[in-house]
């Protein structure tokens, strides 16, 4: 029977993530830690707050955890949630992505000088203690993690250890970077997403600029082009949008959104006859959107006619 | 009376017309352009028909916000600046999402030297007393 708990034990301990980790450290520098992070210890139960402060200011945005306290925390609950964190870190104008759940992303976040922001279950299932914790370095040598934490400056942890709490914790992170910096493990469609749920709260420069570091990336990224254009022509910046809309026409001759938005934007600079040959070309590729097209080229024709 | 009514009938028009010209002038600028959200993802184009449910969840996740402590004046703030996605995640295991708090709250004895035990065999981190992995 003990022999059986101990096997069960054994086996609980596994920490594949830093078996990995330590054993294919590719490009990895061996030691990283930003030193620069600022710290703000945390109040009772506002290591929410606290951790959120932490990765924001880092981000290059002055706030205190007070200020971010009534966006978060949830008095009956002496916590806060994770879509709050997400929501927050947008009211602040700035784009939280949710990072691929495994080591190697967090610790080549921190290699590329992004603080992480971690959720870790330091208990057990049965009895469980949320935290939120920011990632700041490592030591793959002595196989250790560096974190702001709590009320310490400098928590370190062994990774092992990092990773059981972490596990526990769904293996969520997140990073902020200014907008226009993307992080280092961003892929396309999810970080479009991100970029997408700011833009909804009409934070149109910040939302301009982030697109832009997409296209920084990948060139000719419709989604961008087209959301570069928009949040321009949000800003009333109509000759900025024609030439984001036309990038976009240019690259995908058959997207009629690029279109009809180009055409849009013509015909709020009083271009009437061009901004009725490209609503045209919309039409004329149709597909879901083609009552909207039609609707954008009737209104044209009313405005020349 | 007669000379103010002579300027007043002119001013009348005067401001008919150009109300009636500022309107026409007045481009339908935003009608017609398309979202980002439709180009970044399909299911966009679905959204007019979901939208009551999206409110309904919204209005599930403020009734939550609120019943939890919430200052009412911040709770709308603070559910606009959630994705659809999120509201729908949280109007659904809004209880059984983790709240990170840091807190142990009402541990019972056994659980107690329980997580003394797995502190110290660098499983849990529970407390700073214990010196992790020391028994490993």
């Amino acid at each position: 029977m003990a022999a059986l708990a101990w096997v069960t034990l054994l086996a609980a301990c596994a920490t594949p993530q830093t078996h990995h980790l330590l054993t294919y450290p590719e490009g990895l520098k061996p030691r990283v830690e930003l030193v620069e992070t600022p710290f703000f210890a945390q109040q009772e139960y506002q290591c929410g707050p606290a951790a959120l402060a932490t990765v924001l200011n880092a981000a290059g945005e002055a706030v205190h955890p007070e200020e971010l306290t009534p966006q978060v925390y949830l008095p009956s609950r002496h916590g806060s949630l994770q879509p709050e964190l997400l929501a927050a870190t947008r009211r602040q104008g700035h784009i939280p992505y949710v990072l691929h759940p495994t080591l190697d992303t967090l610790v080549t976040e921190i290699s590329a000088g992004n603080p992480v922001l971690v959720l870790q279950n330091l208990g057990l299932r049965i009895s469980p203690v949320w935290h939120y914790a920011v990632a700041i370095g490592f030591d793959l040598e002595r196989a250790e993690l560096i974190l702001r934490s709590g009320t310490e400056r400098r928590h370190v942890m062994p990774l092992r250890t990092f990773e059981h709490t972490w596990r526990r914790g769904g293996f969520w992170a997140m990073v902020v970077t200014s907008p226009d910096t993307l992080p280092q493990t961003a892929k396309e469609q999810p970080y479009l997403e991100a970029v997408l749920a700011l833009e909804e709260l009409k934070q149109w420069p910040v939302a301009e600029a982030a697109y832009q570091a997409v296209l920084n990336r990948w060139p000719g990224n419709l989604a961008a082009q087209v959301g570069v254009g928009n949040s321009r022509h949000a800003q009333g910046d109509f000759p900025g949008a024609e030439a984001s809309f036309r990038a976009a026409v240019t690259s995908h001759p058959d997207s009629g959104i690029a279109l009809n938005n180009l055409a849009q934007t013509l015909a709020d600079q009083g271009k009437l006859a061009e901004a009725e040959r490209t609503a045209e070309r919309a039409v004329s590729i149709g597909g879901e959107l083609s009552t909207v097209f039609r609707q954008t080229l009737e209104e044209i024709r009313r405005l020349a006619h | 009376m007669k000379a103010l009514r002579q300027i007043a009938t002119p001013m009348v028009w005067l401001i008919t017309v150009s109300l009636i010209s500022l309107n026409l002038n007045l481009p339908n600028a935003h009608a017609s352009i398309i979202g980002t959200g439709t180009v970044v993802s399909a299911e966009q184009l679905q959204q007019d028909r979901t939208q009551v449910r999206e409110a309904l969840e919204r209005k599930e996740v403020r009734a939550q916000l609120v019943r939890l402590g919430v200052d009412p004046a911040q709770v709308q703030e603070r559910v606009n600046a959630l994705t659809d996605a999120e509201a729908q995640q949280l109007s659904r295991y809004f209880d059984d999402m983790p709240a990170g708090g840091n807190g142990l709250v009402g541990a019972l004895v056994f659980v107690f030297v329980l997580l003394v035990f797995t502190d110290l065999l660098g499983l849990t981190s529970v407390f700073s007393f214990t010196k992790k992995g020391s028994l490993r």
